[in-house]
């Protein structure tokens, strides 16, 4: 326990002292928070929108199971195989068999926040396969060896310099750290990795129940890359990822590119059926669907927080989290960061140990709650994160000592006078410009970063008794 | 691994009843859906915000029209010289493109028939200066073009040579997503690919800096081509 504590602290002090992170972490969420709301205006009444959104989304998950089982048929009619994962041990078991059996050599991979949910990048590379992000922030924290810090813009947190460091060894020579020359970089070694890889690893944006169709929302070409040139295509996708049809596909398209980079619709709005038909000219002849529970299951069957479950993954939420947009989502720890990965992650990860300070990095100022274009009640979650983690016993024992000292102060009116005159005494010397400025742990911990008001030389009880008393003396001269 | 009964018996268990065997009620959708006038102003609205995207975009209405954009745009290219297989295109193009093509003397590399082997094709592609393309529909709201798969085609047109030119006629605009979405599902099971192209590919991963053609075409051409317009 203590130990993870200390983990986070160190985590959030590294990050407050990171000025390049803060900078570009206001950078990245001022411009995607105001693309949104650009784009946002020219779909008539957002609102609507984002009404229609939340319908449809708590409409599949009340009926997942239906729609999964769907889902899975129309996959297998199509000629694709769909492979059930319950826990993240399990998908990467899946994907790493696959791989045997194709001995592949050469895996490129699109951009999958399941992936990293299970780690499977490791779990490969362990075995000597050579897996390569191919999206350009994603291929960039691979060489860094860290997680996203973003959900959208994954590298957001290193400099144009840092970029050029990680790539020179790479390229074998100089880089300029101008951004064309490093696209230009990135775009002539990934070509030879995309004409020559074995198999393809996406992601899954929506996964359309009814046409067993994957949909995949990119602006690089990369996605299509992956999913058109090599002769096996996995898929990998959280098994609440669905839409039941094209129907309702339409909202959640211009829900999810207007949220995400304020773009109507991604550079590359990819809808795929696959495998290729026969006779056609490109595209896999095998695809194989690897859909994860990884607890989700649990979310699915508690009232509280199945809502979770609608998010579609936009990032609007970090970008107007006052909190993301202080520490960026390195901080965090989890690979899911921002609002919804404080939501998701202690649900998923099951490890209040670990995961326990997640709920506690929100301000509830309920931002996240307007921005989710799914209307997500975030922040109301948070707090019932909170709550939740409490009656499970996590909370720390010196935060349970400060309760119960409350409790034992509040509820005898004398204890309290006492504990008031005694902290106007005592804060005597923690008192700067009428605040207090430190003091002895675990009120150090508040005031190491803020001040608090003084205790009143007064208190609000003496008050009273005075007024009454005075009101007593003047009874035989009633104000009219 | 888990048998999807199973898997999906748990969910059922989860969710407190038996798994619906009937599709269940689709919930009824109020959205203000984008509406333009008419195929004019149709037209207008796709052209600009193509453009908006940085992409290049004409109106044309004969051949010759289309053989004066095709010079200016890529009069500069080697395009005329038969061994460098510099343009390849889909088997089949609209009329109007067949015929600028061959008054310009461009020779088509037809991508479907290029090789046999498909890593061939994707080397004849990769190497090519301009992939042509037709298109099923257009959308003007978004400034996309939108193209199934099927075997007189190819995916790495549009996809591997670093310049795209997509062929359209001006029939095919919509104004929404939704009237695409809904014109797909009225031709019933899905091609393998359906792709929407809304400009050339994008990043702006390193410091939030935009930079076009990371992977995909650096350069998206379209000619919309005037035909018996829709109203």
């Amino acid at each position: 326990m203590t130990m993870y504590k200390e983990i986070v602290e160190k985590r959030v002090d590294k990050a407050l002292a990171d000025d390049f992170l803060r900078k570009a972490t206001r950078r990245a969420t001022d411009r995607l928070r105001l693309g949104k709301f650009k784009a946002a205006q020219d779909l008539g009444d957002w609102e609507d929108w984002r009404l229609a959104g939340e319908a449809i989304r708590t409409q599949v998950v009340a009926n997942l199971d239906f729609y999964l089982k769907q889902l899975i048929e129309q996959v297998e009619k199509n000629g694709g195989h769909v492979h059930l994962a319950k826990t993240p041990v399990e998908a990467v078991d899946i994907v790493r068999k696959l791989v045997h059996e194709h001995d592949a050599k050469n895996v490129i991979k699109s951009k999958s926040m399941v992936s990293e949910e299970i780690h499977l990048n490791s779990a490969l590379e362990s075995e000597g396969v050579s897996v390569i992000e191919t999206d350009l922030g994603e291929y960039i924290i691979q060489v860094a060896g860290e997680p996203p810090s973003h959900i959208i813009v994954p590298a957001m947190h290193k400099t144009r310099q840092q970029v050029a460091d990680l790539f020179e060894p790479i390229a074998g020579h100089t880089l300029s750290s101008d951004t064309p020359t490093l696209t230009k970089f990135v775009r002539q070694e990934m070509r030879e990795k995309f004409l020559h890889g074995d198999i393809g690893i996406t992601g899954c944006n929506f996964a359309v129940a009814n046409t067993g169709s994957i949909v995949m929302v990119t602006n690089e070409g990369n996605g299509r890359m992956v999913s058109t040139l090599p002769r096996v295509q996995i898929t990998l996708m959280g098994m609440e990822r669905i839409v039941p049809s094209f129907r309702e596909l339409d909202v959640l398209l211009n829900l999810l590119g207007r949220s995400a980079t304020g773009q109507r619709l991604s550079s590359y709005t990819t809808i795929l059926t696959p495998p290729k038909h026969s006779s056609d000219s490109d595209g896999p002849e095998e695809f194989h669907l690897v859909i994860l529970d990884h607890n989700r299951s649990e979310i699915l069957g508690d009232t509280t927080f199945r809502r979770a479950l609608n998010c579609i993954r936009c990032g609007a939420c970090f970008n107007v989290c006052p909190v993301y947009r202080q520490i960026g989502g390195h901080a965090y720890g989890s690979v899911y960061a921002g609002p919804i990965g404080s939501v998701i992650t202690p649900l998923l990860e099951k490890d209040w140990d670990k995961w326990g300070h997640l709920p506690y990095f929100s301000t509830l100022c309920g931002a996240c709650t307007e921005g989710c274009p799914v209307r997500i009640p975030l922040h109301d979650l948070l707090v019932k994160l909170r709550a939740r983690k409490t009656l499970s016993g996590h909370t720390p024992q010196i935060e349970k000592r400060i309760f119960q000292g409350y409790r034992y102060m509040f509820t005898h009116e004398k204890r309290l006078r006492q504990a008031l005159r005694m902290g106007a005494h005592l804060q005597r010397p923690f008192v700067k410009h009428e605040r207090i400025v430190g003091g002895p742990p675990p009120l150090s911990n508040w005031t190491k970063s803020r001040t608090l008001p003084m205790v009143a030389s007064k208190s609000f009880m003496q008050m009273w008794s005075e007024l009454k008393l005075s009101e007593k003396s003047s009874n035989s001269d009633p104000i009219q | 691994m888990t048998t999807p009964s199973d898997f999906i018996s748990q969910l059922a268990t989860k969710l407190g009843r038996s798994t619906p065997s009937q599709t269940p009620d689709p919930v009824p959708i109020h959205v203000p859906e984008y509406r333009l006038s008419g195929p004019e102003e149709r037209a207008t609205v796709f052209l600009h915000n193509w453009q908006a995207l940085g992409g290049k975009g004409a109106i044309v209405k004969s051949t010759d029209e289309t053989v004066q954009c095709l010079k200016e745009w890529f009069g500069e290219l080697p395009l005329d010289r038969p061994a460098q297989q510099a343009i390849v295109a889909w088997d089949l193009l609209p009329t109007i493109a067949e015929s600028a093509f061959t008054t310009l003397n461009w020779p088509l590399v037809r991508y479907p028939q290029s090789a046999l082997d498909t890593r061939e094709r994707y080397a004849i592609a990769a190497q090519a200066e301009l992939g042509v393309t037709g298109a099923d529909w257009g959308i003007a709201l978004s400034g996309t073009v939108v193209m199934n798969s099927n075997p007189q085609r190819g995916r790495a047109v549009s996809l591997l040579p670093p310049r795209h030119l997509t062929f359209i006629e001006t029939s095919k605009l919509q104004d929404n997503l939704f009237e695409v979405l809904e014109a797909i599902s009225a031709t019933g099971s899905p091609p393998a690919a359906i792709e929407l192209i809304t400009g050339p590919s994008r990043t702006s991963d390193i410091e939030m800096d935009l930079s076009i053609g990371v992977h995909g075409p650096v350069e998206v051409c379209v000619l919309l081509i005037e035909d018996e317009l829709k109203d």
